[in-house]
Order: structure tokens, then C-alpha cells, then sequence
């Protein structure tokens, strides 16, 4: 998808010889548009429920919510988490689990391999009462965590073995790029074999937001008002097809 | 949580105690009762929605231990001595008595509660009424004079239980004795008319206290506690009877709690809640025919 991408947003920059737009300067903006819409599907799913709610939404080919529901599972990832101390245990992170977390789903507490329940979060300026509660304080059944920094705590103390605790996360996409090998006539050739080459994680239908998205950050880049005026109509008219 | 085979249920695998799963149909767990209302009255579409999970198991363990303290009728029982210092220490999950008995002579004999005070706490005092302080501005106490005087059967008692089975049996109804013991030309007071050790439950102090006549005789009390298992999460249950119960019970307590919850739907889940408790309660009553009959087989008995 990367490639087709990087052709419609440079046939539409170079319609009106508005400038060039450099592989590094569409991977970093690809970057960027691509956040945008994955942190936008978050918004969306929960504008879903809310109409589902309302009764505006129906079933079948007709729920969108559950569309919403399976892009973002495609980020999903379960993974132990690296214990740092006892019962803290790092956050999933490029350099523990190999992925930085966008969102902690489930924190899943196991004492010896067996599973014992899922952590429940809690806020730090609750978590003194909550231990001190006769009747709700954490326990094997109902563990909880707290989050400091890019640790997390988990109650009670008795979960503080290596592989005691796990999390399902949500992760960020990765980084696209657009690799390129051979300069032929002066213009970069996509060559996907390329080691770093990384597609768009997003699905093929958000390969126009994307386009508006880039040509936004294209036309503010190359100072050509229309180039972003275009990129913005493009999204505001797809946003309202949604 | 799956259900349990047969052999499991009969013989836990044979793994000791062998009876751990033996009635376990009967509940449901405190974890299943959690996970359930999470699954199916949680939730975007539901009433009930963006609350912790502490808050539920609360809820939860609350309407439990409402339903242990007069619905479940699940009555534990402690049989202990009880030595000369006159004391049973009350279970460590103790909550409230339903009955004291004397276990004697291979007889169940209830006992019944003192209305008069049996034990008390007694300051030190000087000569001229003072109060005596220790190092830390607190009044010196001692042993009181009724608690000696219970200890040591001196006490007297307005009860019968002074009384011996010959005293009672070949007394003059016309004497003294039969007037300041058993009763007054007037009647019998019932009130006290008990020859039994009597008890008092000092609640504060954590036991009983009764009558010298209860030294070194076995007592048995049956006691309700709030089913929270000691704190152990994974032992505690409900009565299937009472399920539908305590998710009304969460529900209510949480929408009831909720700020800017309609009016309507707090009453609507409130009425759900008591008419599933009174449900429940008429279920577990078990009004047998067959009880019945054997109670109603004495209905045309003759008193000769």
C-alpha cells in the first residue's frame, strides 16, 4: 500500500509543479498520518458504542463498531512483562517486549505457570485505601497494579516472580518506510526487499486518509496553501462519508 | 470454571480431604458471581458501566454477608469445655449466637441467657472514693466483686439453677425455698424458670460468660458468621438459590450510589432486589408436605 500511497500524493504535489516531495520527508510524514488515523480509530470505536447505544447502528454488515474493533486488534499483542523488582515490573516497551504499548488492555497475574486472575488498575491516590480495605483489598483472585513511570506495581506482593505476570497491550503501528534501491533517471525505485522496508499497518481503505493526511503535512513542508487546503477538503469529505 | 466430573465430586481425585467437593453444587463462587456480572450486567450497553472491579467484589461480598447474617440459614456449630474460668471465646468468625446449649450426659440441653449482668469491670478505688492511675493516666482496674463471686459460686441467681433435681423434686410447696426458688404462691416466673446453667455474651470482651454450674461441662454454640471465609477469596459461595439475588444486590447497590442515575431505574432495580430475596428466601424455607405431615400427626393427639 506504501507505494501506491507515495504515487497519488506525489502525482497530485507534482500536477501544478508544486515541488518534490524526498523519500525521507514522505516516510516521516507517513509516520505521522499514520498515527493520526490509528489514534482516530480509538475515537471512532467509542463514537460507535455511543451510537449503537442510541440505537444508530444495527448488526450484520451494518456494525461498523465491530469493523473499529478488529482494526485495533490487529495491534494487539500479549507478552510477559520484565520484572525490575519484585512486584514491579516493566511497562511493554521497545527494549522489554519488543513494541511500545499505545494502551494496557489486561494485566494478567499466574503464580508458578497458573493463571490467578487479571490485575485490575488503580489509581496511585487510591491504591493505600484499596490495600487497607478489609473487604476489597487486592488478593490472588483480585490482584491490582498501580503505574509509576514506566513501571507498573503489582498487588499483592505475593506475584513477584519472572514470568508472574503478563499483559495484553495495545501497540503502536510500526514506523512505515518507503525503501528505495536504484536512482534510475534521477527518481528513487521502491524495492520492498529491503530490509527496513515497512508497509502502512492500517487497512487498504485508509489508504485515501492517508493521501489527505500527507498532502497536509506535504503542503505546509513545500509552503503551497492549496497542496494543504487540498489535503484538508480530501479528509473532511471522507470524514463525512463515515 | 468448568464443572467437576464424578469422581472428582465423590473423591477429589484422591487428593485429602476427600470431601472438599461434597454439596459444592449447591454454590456458586464469589469469583464466578464477580466474573459473571462483569460479563453480562457490565458493559457498554448495559446500566451499569466504567465502574472498577473493586467496587463489584465489594457489592458482591457485601450482599453476601447480608444474605449469611438471617437468610442463609447456614448455622455453624463450636463445641468446647468450659473450664472454671467460666469463659468460651467466641469463633474468630463469629458474628451473632442463635443458640447455647449444655451437651451433658449425651443430652442437648438449651441454655438460656441471663438477663441480669454477669460480669463487670471494677476501678481501684482509695478509701475516700478515689481513682488510682497507673503510668500512662489510666485508671488501675481490677477483678470485680460479681466476677469473683460468679467464679466461685457465690453468686446468687434468680434462675433455678441452684437448685438440685432433689430440691425441686421433694420440696413443700408451703416452704420458703419453694417461694424464693421456684415460685410464689403466685406462679412460676417463666421468665427464669430454667434449672440450666445460664450465659450472658460479654460482645466487646469476645466470649461468654456463665454461671459457676457450667464449670467443666461441655457447651456447644451454634453461631451465624458473615461467610467471608477468613478472607480467602476462593472459599467463598452462595447458594445458586440466592444468584440472581446478589447480581440485583450489585446492580441495585452501584446504580443506587451513581450519580445522575434516573429515579425510575434505581426503584426498578431496588423492587428487582427485594422481590429476588424474597424469591430465594421462600425457595430455601424448603416447606415440605412431608414436614408438615409429620408435624400435623400430633394435631389429634389426646393429652391424658
Amino acid at each position: 500500500m506504501i507505494n501506491s500511497v507515495r504515487n497519488t500524493v506525489l502525482a497530485i504535489i507534482n500536477k501544478n509543479n508544486y515541488g518534490y516531495l524526498s523519500p525521507n520527508d514522505f516516510n516521516l510524514f507517513a509516520k505521522q498520518a499514520q498515527l493520526d488515523l490509528f489514534d482516530e480509530y480509538f475515537f471512532q470505536y467509542n463514537q460507535q458504542i455511543n451510537e449503537e447505544n442510541a440505537r444508530l447502528s444495527g448488526t450484520g454488515y451494518a456494525d461498523l463498531k465491530k469493523g473499529y474493533e478488529e482494526v485495533i486488534d490487529t495491534f494487539s499483542v500479549t507478552s510477559n512483562l520484565t520484572q525490575s523488582a519484585a512486584n514491579i515490573y516493566f511497562l511493554p516497551s521497545d527494549a522489554t517486549t519488543g513494541s511500545d504499548y499505545y494502551l494496557i488492555n489486561e494485566i494478567r497475574c499466574s503464580t508458578g505457570g497458573v493463571y490467578k486472575g487479571i490485575a485490575e488498575t488503580v489509581s496511585n491516590s487510591k491504591i493505600t485505601l484499596l490495600n487497607n480495605s478489609l473487604l476489597t483489598a487486592p488478593s490472588i483472585v483480585y490482584p491490582a497494579y498501580t503505574q509509576e513511570a514506566d513501571k507498573v506495581t503489582i498487588y499483592p506482593v505475593s506475584f513477584n516472580g519472572a514470568n508472574d505476570v503478563a499483559s495484553q497491550y495495545i501497540r503502536y503501528p510500526k514506523d512505515p518506510k518507503w525503501t528505495f534501491t536504484t536512482i534510475l533517471n534521477g527518481d528513487p525505485l521502491f524495492d520492498q526487499s529491503q530490509s527496513d522496508y515497512q508497509d502502512f499497518e492500517l487497512p487498504i481503505d485508509d489508504g485515501n486518509d492517508l493521501v489527505s493526511k500527507i498532502l497536509q503535512y506535504a503542503g505546509i513542508s513545500i509552503r503551497e496553501g492549496d497542496v494543504f487546503k487540498f489535503g484538508q477538503v480530501e479528509e473532511q469529505m471522507q470524514n463525512k462519508e463515515q | 470454571m468448568a464443572y467437576i466430573d464424578q469422581k472428582k465430586y465423590y473423591t477429589n481425585d484422591a487428593v485429602a480431604p476427600k470431601d472438599l467437593n461434597w454439596g459444592s453444587y449447591q454454590y456458586v463462587s464469589l469469583a464466578d458471581i464477580v466474573n459473571n456480572f462483569l460479563l453480562m450486567y457490565d458493559g457498554n450497553h448495559s446500566l451499569v458501566n466504567n465502574e472498577k472491579r473493586y467496587k463489584i467484589l465489594f457489592h458482591a461480598k457485601r450482599g453476601i454477608q447480608e444474605l449469611n447474617y438471617d437468610a442463609f440459614k447456614e448455622i455453624k456449630s463450636l463445641q468446647l469445655t468450659v473450664y472454671s474460668d467460666l469463659r468460651f471465646v467466641l469463633p474468630s468468625d463469629y458474628v451473632n449466637w442463635v443458640r447455647v446449649s449444655l451437651f451433658k450426659n449425651n443430652t442437648i440441653r438449651p441454655l438460656v441467657e441471663n438477663i441480669q449482668v454477669q460480669s463487670a469491670l471494677s476501678y481501684v478505688q482509695t478509701a475516700t472514693a478515689d481513682f488510682t492511675y497507673n503510668a500512662d493516666d489510666n485508671v488501675n482496674t481490677q477483678v470485680s466483686s460479681l466476677d469473683t463471686s460468679r467464679t466461685d459460686g457465690s453468686l446468687n441467681s434468680i434462675y433455678l439453677n441452684q437448685v438440685t433435681l432433689s430440691d425441686a423434686e421433694n420440696q413443700s410447696f408451703d416452704n420458703n425455698f419453694y417461694d424464693t426458688n421456684i415460685g410464689a404462691r403466685y406462679g412460676l416466673n417463666t421468665e427464669t424458670a430454667n434449672m440450666n446453667p445460664t450465659f450472658t455474651i460479654d460482645k466487646k470482651a469476645g466470649v461468654i460468660n456463665f454461671n459457676s454450674t457450667m464449670a467443666n461441662e461441655q457447651c456447644i454454640l451454634e453461631y451465624i458468621s458473615d461467610g467471608m471465609e477468613g478472607g480467602d477469596d476462593s472459599l467463598i459461595t452462595v447458594n445458586k438459590l440466592f444468584e440472581d439475588y446478589v447480581y440485583a444486590y450489585i446492580k441495585y447497590s452501584i446504580l443506587n450510589s451513581k450519580f445522575g442515575v434516573q429515579e425510575y431505574i434505581v426503584n426498578r432495580a431496588k423492587k428487582d432486589k427485594t422481590a429476588l430475596l424474597r424469591n430465594a428466601k421462600i425457595r430455601l424455607s424448603n416447606i415440605h408436605p412431608g414436614r408438615l405431615l409429620m408435624n400435623m400427626r400430633g394435631e389429634n393427639k389426646w393429652i391424658k
